[in-house]
């Protein structure tokens, strides 16, 4: 089995139910489990006007060139400019999503792509289908395609629906460093704590946090950790210093990092797995 | 295994996929040889595994967002459709377009019925009643219609042909992008309101019926009745049986949201959304059609007879494309089973059952 997944560190951390989920989780027929972020109102209008900006360049030059090639013959050239636009305002979207992998410039400037509901890429039926519905969509102002992405958790405008796609958001694929080791901090004394260890994707979230510890002012780095500071020391009935939760949680999360992954890291791995609950789901069925 | 051996033992494959990934989404991606292909497909369910053994550890999310952002571009690049072919596209219009029209045929006929029958009543109207001109169609509109068919028309005698005047040719090609963009514009506007319940789709049926009758019975009371028809005989056969479709195309989405059946209002939307969208389609390549006829043939300087003849018989082709084009055996069988052997994946029904609706 697969823990359920979100993409918010924070709703782990605290298992509430996400309310306001960005997460897309997809099961492929394979049975990979994939999780996407769905891009918001806010990316999407950013990555409308940059498109928006480059039809109106192209249409600029166009014209610029049907201005000039006007003297040599005005009606011909104008005529090229309308089919011009027409094919910039109806296929510009519907065939750079198309033939570029559900993307335009605009949306790989912000780092969106299209793709259908299941995960695969967009097919050209449903890019010309969720495009053509722009004409609906943007009028006006985007207002039927904005009220339709709050109408639906995937935040789809009405030719989303009609495609069967999603918009999601690209991250830059970048391979996480080691873990960061805190070489200086000892660990907690073993007397000191007595309840149920920390969950490793708490160790985990742990790990993230004091390795970007920097971007934050001290006094609002410890405000941030505090919570689960404060979450952690009951859960592992902590007996010892209380100042050191209350007046200094991120030096409490940092030793208890370093006290379970020290443990987690010393221990052979027959023992560590037999001790944890969830297995290594690999239900990889393809040939 | 801990979980600095696992990435000290997984990281060079990670690195591998990258570049595969890289290289397959590259602007111009090359053709992949066997090995290559084996090679994909091995790293991707690589990915996969270790996508949900750090997944089953919690050993990082940012380590489990990374594999999970790898395979799921690897997923999308493996199973990215067969790049389109020019057969594909003979397929569509000699086959795939006219069957849909001929599947939905209720929704085109009353598409078309939207349109032709205000359209004629307009005509018997304005003809019966001139003044009645005044209330549809603006002074300007009429004043250009007088310069286009009126006295001094540049078409010149129906009869004859004399008295066309030369400049006009080069202008027709001003024409050709006007009609391109107006009309096409105007069937893929109509088929996209088909959104609102059909409202919108109704009301520009309604509207251009009535508008363009208008025109023609005007032209008819005011006596160019000759030099219009013969004009408009042969691109109307594509063009307004077109516009009739653009309708058909949009009514379907109307009636997957008021008939949704056992399904969701949206669901229905979605199952009959992609037929709307390629009849659609095809309606805007008939448009383009009728836009070369109208610019370069409808007012050709040859006796009206041969335009009433070639027009009578493009009415007829229209209509025996629509009901015998592509019948015969099944050429979709044939692109289904050629779509399962791209796949190259083991649960191909579940795939094929959803991306039927998709395909070409």
């Amino acid at each position: 089995m697969i823990a359920p997944v979100s993409t918010n560190p924070l709703t782990i951390a605290s298992a509430a139910p996400p309310i306001v989920d960005l997460g897309l989780r997809i099961e492929t027929p394979e049975n990979v489990v994939l999780t996407y972020t769905l891009a918001g109102p806010t990316l999407r209008a950013g990555a409308y006007l940059i498109d928006f900006a480059l039809q109106m360049v192209l249409l600029t030059l166009a014209a610029g060139l049907v201005f000039c090639a006007a003297f040599v013959a005005p009606n011909i050239a104008f005529g090229l400019l309308l089919v011009f636009w027409f094919a910039l305002s109806w296929w510009y979207f519907t065939l750079f999503e198309a033939l570029w992998n559900g993307r335009t410039p605009g949306k790989w400037a912000v780092g969106l792509r299209v793709i259908q509901d299941k995960g695969y890429p967009v097919t050209f039926w449903a890019a010309v289908g969720r495009n053509f519905l722009r004409a609906f969509d943007s009028w006006p102002f985007y207002a039927p395609a904005f009220v339709s992405m709050l109408l639906n958790r995937r935040f789809k405008r009405l030719g989303d629906l009609l495609g069967r796609t999603v918009v999601v958001c690209e991250r830059n694929v970048v391979l996480p460093r080691e873990p960061v080791i805190v070489e200086r901090i000892d660990p907690l004394p073993r007397d000191e704590i007595s309840g149920r260890p920390p969950e490793a994707r708490t160790l985990s979230l742990i790990d993230q946090f004091l390795g970007r510890r920097h971007l934050v002012s001290i006094p609002r780095g410890h405000d941030i950790a505090r919570p689960l500071a404060l979450a952690l020391a009951k859960q592992l009935r902590y007996s010892g210093e209380p100042s050191l939760v209350e007046d200094y949680p991120m030096a409490f999360l940092a030793r208890v990092y370093v006290t379970y992954l020290r443990r987690d890291e010393e221990e052979p791995e027959t023992t560590r797995w037999a001790g944890n609950a969830i297995r290594p789901a690999a239900v990889v069925t393809f040939p | 295994m801990t979980k600095r051996q696992f990435l000290k033992r997984r990281r060079a494959d990670w690195r591998r996929f990258e570049q595969v990934i890289a290289a397959a989404n590259s602007v111009k991606p090359k053709r992949l040889n066997g090995k290559q292909v084996t090679e994909f497909s091995r790293l991707l369910r690589v990915v996969s595994h270790d996508l949900a053994v750090v997944r089953g550890h919690g050993w990082d999310l940012r380590l489990e967002s990374y594999l999970n952002d790898l395979a799921s571009r690897g997923y999308n690049s493996f199973y990215r459709a067969p790049p389109g072919t020019t057969n594909q596209i003979v397929r569509y219009f000699t086959s795939r377009f006219p069957r849909l029209m001929r599947q939905n045929f209720g929704y085109v006929l009353a598409g078309c019925a939207l349109f032709f029958l205000p359209f004629f009543l307009s005509w018997g109207l304005v003809v019966a009643r001139p003044e009645l001109i005044h209330r549809v169609v603006p002074g300007e509109a009429l004043e250009q219609i007088d310069q286009s068919f009126g006295e001094k028309s540049p078409l010149g005698e129906p009869e004859s042909g004399i008295g066309w005047t030369p400049g006009y040719a080069e202008e027709r090609t001003g024409m050709f992008g006007f009609y391109i963009a107006h009309n096409i514009g105007i069937a893929f506007k109509t088929f996209a309101l088909g959104i609102t319940f059909g409202v919108g789709t109704v009301v520009t049926l309604l509207y251009n019926g009535i508008a363009i009758g208008a025109i023609f019975g005007y032209a008819h009371s005011e006596g160019y009745g000759p030099r219009l028809f013969s004009f408009a005989v042969s691109h109307g056969s594509f063009e307004l049986v077109a516009i009739g479709i653009s309708g058909g195309a949009g009514l379907i989405l109307a009636n997957a949201l008021v008939h949704p059946g056992s399904r969701t209002r949206w669901e229905s939307l979605v199952v009959r959304g992609l037929d709307a969208v390629q009849v659609a389609v095809g309606a805007g390549a008939m448009l383009a059609v009728a836009a070369l006829l109208e610019a370069y043939w409808s007012p050709a300087p040859i006796p009206a007879v041969f335009k009433y003849i070639v027009g009578g018989m493009l009415w007829l082709l229209v209509f025996a494309y629509i009901a015998f084009a592509g019948r015969g055996p099944d050429a979709e069988a044939v692109t289904e089973i050629g779509r399962t052997e791209n796949g190259g994946a083991g649960e191909l029904r579940r795939w094929n059952d959803d991306r039927r609706i998709g395909a070409t």
